[in-house]
């Protein structure tokens, strides 16, 4: 597109407009000339959408002098009295109100709708701006915009959506959560989460939102009108101590003045695994176990299964991932009415929504209720509430008995039912066949269900003093009420026999409340406007939970706690407060000419998680934006509509660590000599003190075109000082994970740089009457980068240990990002007799290499052969290094919607690159000295063959591997001194991966079957979610959320996420 | 308008706001009691020291190194189906090996829990407890933390000396120290331990006997260390008989009369169990005494792995040995009335482990014992271990002796065991008694050990020349092969490098200066 082009299509637009304009102008006119002093007369009118002439329902028409009002029918038809030359105030929902002249006894009025994206408000915290007056990062997403991909939670509708936040499914279980880091990773313990505010309430980190207590899922995606992400430190530093990692703000939606509209949406779908990894059947598992019995060169002497003596004439055997994935539907429903005059708004929303799991024992359901009401209760005083009601029932069954991991590890030789309709179970009575039990039966028979009601509130009162200054005062809670049940009743499942069973029962609530008021006010001077707001603020989280248990119930049907065996019961219990936070802060907005805009913030944060002297600290932050557009020198250039450059610069602090870590807790703990005694539960530190975080941004927003090309472009540089983290210390300092270890203490290690830029462009393609194709994309960079680690100088280091090799695969260390993988390089396999010659071989503690042998404590032929990387000859710990982050360097979001007449049409992709995975499956998996089922891929293991047939098995000169390339181990029995699964790049993969995470088609029904149905508005669509994936990665999904950023990309046996295919519908009642 | 409402309401708000006094930011923990608020008084000192004797801080070390290192290590026997077992059945152990690493792991727990004792009795105790309530106290978490860094120097030989943990939060990577230092802690806290402990106290704690009797234990052990040739240190084996003799001679405890009993929960903490740990029932996973796991089929209580006794082990256990091999591991066709009583009592199947197989719940009248929790409170020093002890300082660098005290006390162990004195000793007759009387208490590798440090040729060909393979048994005839357990068939044999096993894997990664030569602790 050349420049001369981008003039002629501008002109183009501009005429049109300007022609529309006239036509009005002209038809204002002439309804002011035709007026004379009549007395009053009926005046009928009808009320027609500018753009498409169709009539508009409900629309508020207001005489005014005589203050008489009316509203439109459905045929957008309305009568008032009044005299001519008089006039109406025509307002309506999302289009702009006009005032118009009676000028004779029926009129047509059309009214145009809002330019959207320009006057779109925003919430900054503790008050909203019109987009184009932000000074901060802020990105938003409409509800509307979220509802193209029909999530069962919101927090997954983000993926892809919001520039520079970086969002990672953790479980595909049903109600799963994700994680979501902003512009980077700068925390590294739990909390690293954004904050969530949901209609001014704050909704407190979750431990662990992967195991089915995420609490953001018991909001109902439909009911959501916008959610704004505030990313920069001056747009977070005004929610002070939690918002360090931004924060996401979310606001459900309201009555609006008007008749009541009713919407129902629906849909049902089902859901598939779109993947199942290719394990060995019958067929291939007993050929590899006869092969590894009868192994002559290093000594499996035993385990020969003499049914698997002929391998060609046994079955496939049994599918265990098969058995497990179900095709599993999901259905929706949501009834929502709103309305209101003009002095009282309301919505009240109602929603059923029910997911089964794709594996078995795993489904949600959610009941949800949301009032939403506001009200102007005198000319001075507006008062409202926001409640919601959840009922969630929750089946984590599947994740809590691993049946996932279990369905990869059995044998294709165990049935999953037996002839006599009971469920099966190894039957092998060998001792190295462990009798893992069948994880269908599992699945069936084991209870874990999680309820949880859940109450979000927030009432508010708003006091007027003058035309400027106004006082809010809110009060908010969120109490949550949750039970778990679970049952493990007794059974035979071959050799694996439980012959008790048990239950336990837990109830817990947490109740978080806050109470906030503030001053603000707002004036416009001539040139100036100004707005200052100041307030205070004080929030409190309290829990209580209490658990028993029971062994010994009469049947595997009666499980309440009450028919267990009495003598038998334990219980459990805790309480308390905390953290309790307080807040004084406050915010100068001043802009002027409408060209210069500077927003200032100040916060003092109290929290009570750290020692006394530390509790409170001050955080400060500064925007400056300047709207370019508005200077005289782009007034005339008509091609840009918008352009405005941010500057921001912010000091944040961080508070998020539990409570108490700055004093030895002890805990009451059974024990043999005196009943009870008080183990030291953590290694405390009372130094701990707040995370600081520095944060630059620079960024810039377009709008062109009138409005049809958009962007915003973000660059940013964040250092987090005094890094808070529960630092894993060596084992010896008793803090490791596991039994009887103190927790690690809280400190504040070194510091952590992230770096990057993010990127939205969005642009109609094209626009006529009867065709739109619109384009988003979204991109996001980020660099992470540890400055320092404090203590232990340049040996500092967070490592993480892989539990399926005991190894650290991950590890830290200044001058790299958080949570690199780490360990040695894969160099082939041991095939031939110069290797044993030529290559590093490990070590022992003294420094000598292991002996050549096929005996056990021997390195042989088919062992897993390692670089020397510091060329000393020998293979040891220092061989060691780093293998890749597994964290995307880039993340991509990619839509495309189109509209054709009734039809719409939306593709949404989604992309990683650069990340890596590990892929702990694969090396138990793949590993044929191992007693548990295997990857097909396994059985190109190590084959050893011998030089001269009638020679010595055992002579290194006489042997030699048939297949050199493989990387699957021999077939030796106690080849471990080699450790050929250690941490090695063997098991890191390429994550990246592009998605097409959905596809929808929907068809809006048209007016002249609507008017015969009595329906406003009625659309149509199926989808498909995840619809497919291209990757290089060999296992289920390379999309690894974590929550914890030392285990990134840790593929351990992970909950798949679904390919979702829906249809449904969303219907309006009336307007 | 209502100005006057305009002006309340406010006010009210900003009395509200008054009303946030400071303490809303004070939020103790109502669920746990802070060390500041702790130690008031002697009862509290109580509670702290008991939590030295047993739960989660000593699960990671007893849970499997306690057994594997101590006896499959030295040939007592193999845990089937459990590639890191095989590992150290074979001593071809990695630095990955999960047991070696839980063993660390465990003992540096144990450490850690006593340091933390230690500095809040030093730091917080009331003025009101009395100074030898407060010595008292601090000397059994000195035992307790001796103990731990024994088995440290045993297993690992120089190892980083932690003192304070809280200082690992300014400067967290330590380097090794020198073994002769490490024992040197030991003995300290041991000694201090002897000096402050009382001479009684309630079953089941610690007294200065068990520091003493501990205390000969270590010096027996230091005697070998660094001496070149096969002569030990002569003022360490005096020191060790001067220790181990005093509590044969003036502790007035004697041995418990039955060899079974000992090991059965009705019989805990008898007075000749010096130092054993005390594990509470219906704890859950990770918190409890876990060795029924290898258990085998007794109604509620399964287990699931299998220590399988050494062929080499059976061979020791003379005709007229019957009471001590059935105590310690059975054979098939062994009946046992008190396990699964209810059922009738149990009939081995297969060889397998006896000692810490204790039954079900029902059998020890214990309704929330499980697998996770057993209620044996297995001794870690028995008067029986110090009586040989004794007789071993005794005989020192000589090859036999038929001295009276070192014959009176070495024989009492057999008398009770059913079997013939002995009317002289040598090393080798010893060695045996202890592997006999001790086995599957933990004990054989570390006496091996303390052989290899004066004589590493002998304690070299003890475990290389053995039959350690597994055997079945049937109609009273063992026959030595690995059968059906796995065991590897063929083994590299073990080397002096074996006498020390590594630092875990994950540990030299997170701290790479543990691979630098040790350095001093004492400047």
């Amino acid at each position: 597109m050349n420049e001369k082009h981008v003039i002629r299509c501008v002109r183009r637009v501009t005429k049109n407009l300007l022609n529309k304009y006239v036509i009005l102008a002209v038809m204002l006119c002439s309804f002011g000339l035709v007026s004379a002093q009549n007395p009053d007369v009926k005046v009928t009118g009808t009320v027609l959408d500018q753009s498409n002439g169709e009539p508009l329902i409900g629309v508020s028409v207001l005489v005014k002098s005589s203050k008489q009002g009316t509203m439109t029918d459905i045929n957008g038809v309305f009568t008032v009295k009044a005299k001519v030359g008089e006039t109406l105030k025509v307002t309506y929902v999302g289009y702009a109100a006009q005032e118009v002249k009676v000028s004779s006894p029926q009129l047509k009025i059309r009214l145009k709708e809002d330019t959207k994206s320009l006057d779109e408000v925003v919430v900054i915290g503790y008050g909203t701006v019109k987009r184009k007056d932000v000074t901060g990062s802020i990105s938003s997403v409409t509800g509307k915009d979220l509802l193209k991909t029909q999530p069962a939670t919101f927090d997954q509708a983000l993926q892809g959506k919001v520039a520079g936040v970086v969002v990672q499914q953790i479980s595909g279980q049903p109600g799963g959560g994700v994680s979501i880091q902003i512009h980077g990773v700068s925390s590294v313990n739990g909390t690293n989460s954004p904050l969530y505010v949901i209609d001014g309430i704050i909704i407190p980190p979750s431990s662990d939102p992967g195991n089915g207590s995420n609490p953001l899922s018991s909001i109902n995606p439909s009911e959501i009108e916008s959610i704004d992400v505030l990313k920069d430190a001056s747009a977070t530093a005004i929610y002070g101590s939690q918002a360090t990692n931004g924060v996401v703000v979310i606001t459900t939606k309201r009555g609006k003045t008007g008749a009541p509209k009713i919407t129902y949406d629906f849909y049902v779908g089902y859901q598939e695994v779109p993947k199942k990894l290719p394990v060995v059947n019958l067929q291939q598992f007993a050929t590899l176990l006869d092969a590894r019995a009868n192994e002559i060169y290093g000594g499996w002497s035993w385990d020969a299964r003499p049914q698997f003596a002929n391998p060609k004439y046994l079955g496939t055997g049994t599918d265990w991932q098969g058995a497990l994935f179900r095709s599993a539907p999901t259905t929706n429903h949501s009834l929502t009415i709103s309305g209101g005059d003009n002095t009282t708004q309301y919505l009240l929303s109602t929603s059923y929504f029910d997911q089964q799991g794709i594996a078995l024992g795993s489904d949600f359901k959610r009941y949800s209720v949301r009032l939403n009401l506001d009200n102007k209760t005198t000319d001075w005083l507006k008062t409202g509430t926001s409640l919601q009601l959840a009922h969630i029932d929750e089946d984590v069954n599947a994740t809590q008995s691993s049946v996932i991991k279990t369905a990869l590890d059995l044998t294709p030789d165990v049935s999953i039912k037996n002839a006599d309709g009971t469920y099966g179970g190894v039957t092998n009575p060998s001792g190295v066949v462990q009798p893992t039990p069948n994880p269908i039966a599992l699945a069936l028979i084991n209870k874990d269900k999680k309820l949880r009601n859940q109450l979000f509130g927030n009432i508010y009162a708003e006091i007027q003093f003058t035309k400027d200054l106004s006082l809010r005062n809110e009060v908010s809670g969120n109490f949550d009420f949750n039970t778990e049940d679970k049952f493990s009743p007794s059974y035979t499942l071959g050799l694996a026999v439980r012959t008790y069973n048990d239950a336990s029962y837990s109830y817990g609530q947490n109740i978080y409340t806050s109470v906030r008021d503030y001053l603000t006010y707002s004036h416009s001077f001539k040139q100036y406007n100004l707005n200052v707001m100041a307030g205070h603020e004080a929030q409190l989280s309290t829990y209580q939970n209490v658990s028993a248990a029971r062994k010994y119930f009469p049947s595997n049907n009666v499980t309440s706690i009450s028919s267990g065996d009495a003598t038998t019961a334990t219980n459990d219990g805790s309480k308390g407060s905390g953290p309790a936070l307080e807040a004084y802060f406050g915010r100068v907005y001043l802009s002027w000419n409408d060209k210069y805009l500077v927003t200032g913030n100040l916060r003092d944060d109290g929290c009570s998680n750290f020692a006394v002297g530390n509790r409170w600290v001050l955080t400060y932050s500064g925007a400056f934006a300047w709207k370019i557009n508005n200077e005289e020198f782009l007034k005339n250039v008509k091609v840009i509509n918008e352009l405005k450059l941010r500057l921001g610069y912010g000091l944040t602090n961080n508070q998020g660590i539990p409570g108490n870590t700055y004093v030895t807790q002890l805990t009451s703990a059974a024990n043999g000599l005196s009943g009870t005694a008080q183990f030291q539960g953590n290694l405390a530190n009372p130094y701990v003190s707040w995370e600081t975080t520095k944060n630059y941004n620079i960024g810039l927003d377009g709008t062109f075109l009138n409005s049809r090309l958009n962007f915003s472009f973000d660059i940013y540089d964040r250092t987090t000082d005094g890094l808070l983290l529960q630092v894993p210390l060596p084992i010896y300092s008793g803090t490791t994970s596991g039994p009887g270890n103190m927790a690690a203490p809280y400190e504040n290690v070194g510091s952590v740089s992230n770096k990057g830029f993010d990127l939205r462009i969005s642009s109609t393609n094209i626009s006529n009457k009867n065709f739109t194709w619109k384009t988003d994309l979204t991109i996001s960079h980020n660099e992470n980068k540890v400055l320092s680690l404090g203590a232990g100088g340049s040996d500092a280091n967070l490592s993480q240990t892989n539990y399926t090799n005991n190894e650290v695969a991950e590890k830290t260390v200044v001058g790299k990002p958080i949570g690199e993988f780490y360990g040695y390089i894969y160099d082939g396999i041991f095939a031939t007799a110069n290797d044993f010659k030529t290559h590093a071989l490990p070590v022992d503690q003294n420094g000598k290499p292991y002996p050549i042998s096929p005996n056990a404590g021997g390195i042989w032929y088919g062992d897993r052969k390692f670089k020397d990387l510091n060329g000393d000859g020998v293979i040891d710990s220092k061989d060691q290094t780093f293998l890749g982050s597994p964290r995307p360097t880039f993340q991509f979001g990619f839509s495309n919607s189109f509209t054709y007449k009734g039809f719409d049409l939306n593709i949404f992709f989604s992309a990683n690159v650069g990340n890596k995975v590990l892929n702990q499956l694969a090396i138990t998996l793949n590993d044929p000295q191992n007693h548990i089922s295997y990857l097909t891929s396994a059985l190109d293991y190590a084959k050893l063959a011998l030089v001269n047939p009638n020679g010595s098995a055992t002579d290194v000169n006489n042997v030699y591997v048939t297949n050199p390339n493989t990387s699957i181990v021999g077939l030796r029995n106690y080849a471990t001194v080699n450790d050929n699964n250690r941490s090695s790049n063997l098991f890191i993969e390429d994550g990246s991966f592009l998605r097409c995470k959905n596809i929808t088609l929907g068809y809006r029904l048209p007016e002249n079957i609507l008017s015969k149905i009595h329906l406003y508005s009625v659309r149509v669509y199926g989808s498909v979610t995840n619809a497919f994936l291209i990757t290089k990665y060999s296992g289920m999904d390379p999309e690894i959320g974590s929550w914890n950023p030392l285990q990134a990309g840790w593929d351990g046996g992970y909950y798949p996420q679904s390919r979702t295919f829906t249809i449904g519908a969303n219907i309006t009642f009336s307007k | 308008m209502n100005s006057i409402n305009k002006i309340i309401i406010p006010l009210l708000l900003l009395v509200a706001i008054a009303g946030c006094k400071d303490s809303f930011l004070d939020r103790p923990s109502e669920s746990q009691i802070s060390s500041n608020n702790f130690y008031q008084t002697t009862s509290d000192l109580r509670l702290a020291t008991a939590n030295l004797y047993g739960g989660s801080l000593w699960w990671n070390w007893q849970n499997s190194p306690w057994l594997e290192l101590g006896d499959v290590l030295g040939g007592n026997g193999f845990v089937g189906y459990y590639a890191s077992s095989g590992d150290l059945y074979a001593h071809s152990i990695s630095a990955q090996n999960d047991i070696l690493s839980s063993g660390w792991a465990g003992l540096y727990n144990v450490i850690a829990q006593c340091n933390t004792t230690i500095s809040g009795i030093n730091q917080y105790a009331a003025s009101s407890v009395s100074a030898t309530d407060k010595n008292a106290a601090i000397a059994e978490a000195k035992f307790v933390r001796g103990v731990a860094y024994y088995y440290l120097a045993i297993y690992w030989g120089a190892v980083p000396i932690i003192e304070d943990n809280s200082a690992l939060v300014q400067n967290p990577l330590l380097k090794r120290n020198i073994v002769t230092d490490v024992y040197k802690f030991i003995t300290n806290d041991l000694t201090y331990a002897a000096q402050n402990l009382p001479t009684t106290d309630v079953a089941g704690r610690v007294t200065t006997w068990s520091a003493q009797g501990m205390l000969g234990k270590v010096y027996l052990t230091m005697a070998g260390l660094g001496q070149n040739g096969v002569t030990r240190n002569q003022a360490y084996l005096d020191s060790a008989k001067l220790y181990a003799g005093n509590v044969c001679k003036n502790s007035g405890i004697e041995l418990y009369p039955s060899y079974s009993n000992l090991f059965k929960a009705q019989f805990n903490d008898v007075p000749e169990d010096l130092f054993a740990l005390q594990w509470a029932p219906g704890v859950g996973w990770g918190k409890g005494n876990d060795l029924q796991t290898m258990a085998p089929n007794m109604g509620d209580i399964q287990g699931w792995s299998s220590m399988n006794p050494s062929y080499d082990l059976y061979q020791l256990y003379t005709s007229k040995d019957t009471v001590r091999r059935k105590a310690t591991f059975m054979l098939s066709g062994d009946y046992y009335p008190e396990l699964n009583a209810a059922a009738g009592g149990y009939t081995a199947g297969g060889q397998g482990l006896k000692k810490h197989i204790i039954g079900n719940a029902k059998d020890n009248n214990s309704p929330t014992m499980d697998i996770w929790s057993s209620i044996e409170h297995n001794a870690l020093l028995r008067l029986a271990d110090v009586y040989l002890i004794y007789a071993e300082a005794i005989l020192g660098n000589n090859a036999t002796t038929a001295n009276a005290d070192a014959l009176l006390y070495f024989n009492k162990v057999r008398i009770r065991a059913g079997v013939d004195p002995d009317n002289i000793i040598n090393i080798d007759s010893i060695y045996k008694e202890r592997r006999i009387e001790l086995a599957f208490e933990g004990q054989l590798w570390p006496d091996l050990v303390r052989l290899s440090y004066y004589n590493p040729d002998k304690a070299l060909n003890f475990v290389n020349s053995q039959q350690s393979v597994t055997f079945s048994y049937s109609k009273g005839v063992a026959t030595p092969g690995n059968g059906t357990t796995g065991a590897p068939a063929n083994v590299v044999p073990a080397t002096i490098s074996s006498f020390t096993l590594q630092i875990p894997a994950s540990e030299l990664s997170t701290d790479p200066k543990l691979a630098d030569p040790a350095v001093p602790y004492y400047k």
